[in-house]
């Protein structure tokens, strides 16, 4: 069944747009890398003040509060984006290895990021425990680096 | 058609020597990426499929951090982001991990470009991103004098004065003109060698070179 889905996909007038259009895939890739700066921009400046190395003369609530926001709008941006270019290429997809540990790591980051982290952050800092909040910024930061990596090892092989 | 008047002289004589100038710049390019190419790291590092590429991923996993730093910093300069923190203290802070991106993300940027010195040098879209990367630099050092010389009188402004947002806003679409390029060099469009127009081929520095390259 998800196989059929990727092959509807790429036949799709989505799929057909993406792969018949010259530059399109190019430059779905190229904003889809503007969002991953600006969502490591939004990771790591408020994972790094948890782990106490940048901004530590400002209180780390403040720093996750707002990079929380711009978190949001580049992991939309890189979702729709992702997809589109997921569509040009998707049998392809399928039947990479990459993409699936891609996909795996996107889950688990997007599930930790609403589910424990963001729930973790909203409560008083200074409440929590240091080494808590310290592993859930390294645990952060390894989940959003695996995305990175893994999905660019997608055009490597297959 | 021969130039008639002086003023006609004048013109055609500089667009010859622009042309020489312009042909022996690309000759220069070329030879400087042969010499490159002959290297054994060069060969190195092409052959290498691991290598390769994880100099390549970590080019681009750095770019979380360099580009994500630079982001926070010119979103804050744009009055979006972070208001409640001094505009100085956000940019003094994060400009030691934003350099620590940089340098990896210049020494990988290096290689990559040892690995394939000739394509490379000829691509219209690195030539763009060097110069963009150099329009990016001039843009941030004058706006960091701005910000050494003024950044106090205004740090908590709720709305940046024009020239912060002004340098923030270049700085935003220069960067992402960076990222177009760097994405774009992968693609074959105007290679040397392809049909294109007298304009790409000159833009791309296409001349024959002396080991039969174009």
């Amino acid at each position: 069944m998800i196989e059929s889905f990727f092959s509807w996909l790429e036949t799709s007038a989505l799929g057909a747009f993406v792969k018949d259009q010259g530059a399109t895939f190019a430059t779905i890739e190229a904003v889809h890398l503007m969002a991953l700066a600006v969502l490591g921009g939004s990771v790591l400046v408020s994972d790094l003040r948890l782990c106490n190395v940048v901004l530590t003369d400002v209180p780390s609530k403040t720093v996750t509060d707002n990079a929380h926001k711009y978190f949001k709008i580049s992991l939309i941006v890189l979702l729709v984006t992702g997809f589109v270019m997921l569509s040009g290429v998707a049998v392809k997809c399928y039947h990479n290895f990459y993409y699936w540990v891609k996909m795996a790591a996107l889950a688990a980051g997007i599930l930790f990021a609403f589910f424990v982290r963001a729930p973790l952050l909203q409560r008083d800092h200074a409440e929590l425990n240091p080494m808590t909040l310290k592993l859930v910024a390294l645990a952060s930061m390894s989940l959003w680096f695996l995305v990175a990596a893994s999905g660019r090892w997608i055009g490597f092989s297959g | 058609m021969r130039p008639q008047s002086p003023h006609e002289w004048a013109r055609f004589h500089c667009g010859i020597t622009r042309e020489l100038e312009a042909s022996v710049l690309n000759s220069l390019a070329l030879r400087f990426a042969e010499w490159v190419d002959s290297l054994s790291i060069s060969s190195s590092l092409h052959e290498s499929f691991y290598l390769y590429n994880w100099i390549e991923t970590t080019h681009v996993l750095t770019l979380m951090l360099s580009l994500g730093m630079l982001f926070v910093i010119d979103l804050r300069m744009l009055g979006w982001w972070l208001m409640d923190v001094p505009a100085t203290r956000i940019a003094e802070r994060l400009n030691r991990p934003m350099w620590i991106g940089f340098s990896i993300m210049i020494v990988t940027g290096i290689l990559l470009y040892v690995a394939i010195p000739i394509r490379t040098t000829q691509s219209v879209w690195f030539r763009l991103k060097l110069i963009l990367l150099v329009a990016a630099a001039i843009n941030a050092i004058a706006f960091n004098k701005y910000l050494a010389a003024t950044g106090k009188t205004w740090d908590l402004d709720k709305i940046p004065p024009k020239r912060a947002r002004y340098a923030a806003g270049a700085s935003l679409c220069l960067w992402a003109g960076v990222i177009v390029c760097g994405r774009f060099i992968a693609y074959d469009w105007f290679d040397c060698g392809k049909e294109m127009s007298a304009f790409m081929n000159w833009a791309a520095g296409c001349i024959a070179s002396a080991a039969g390259h174009h």
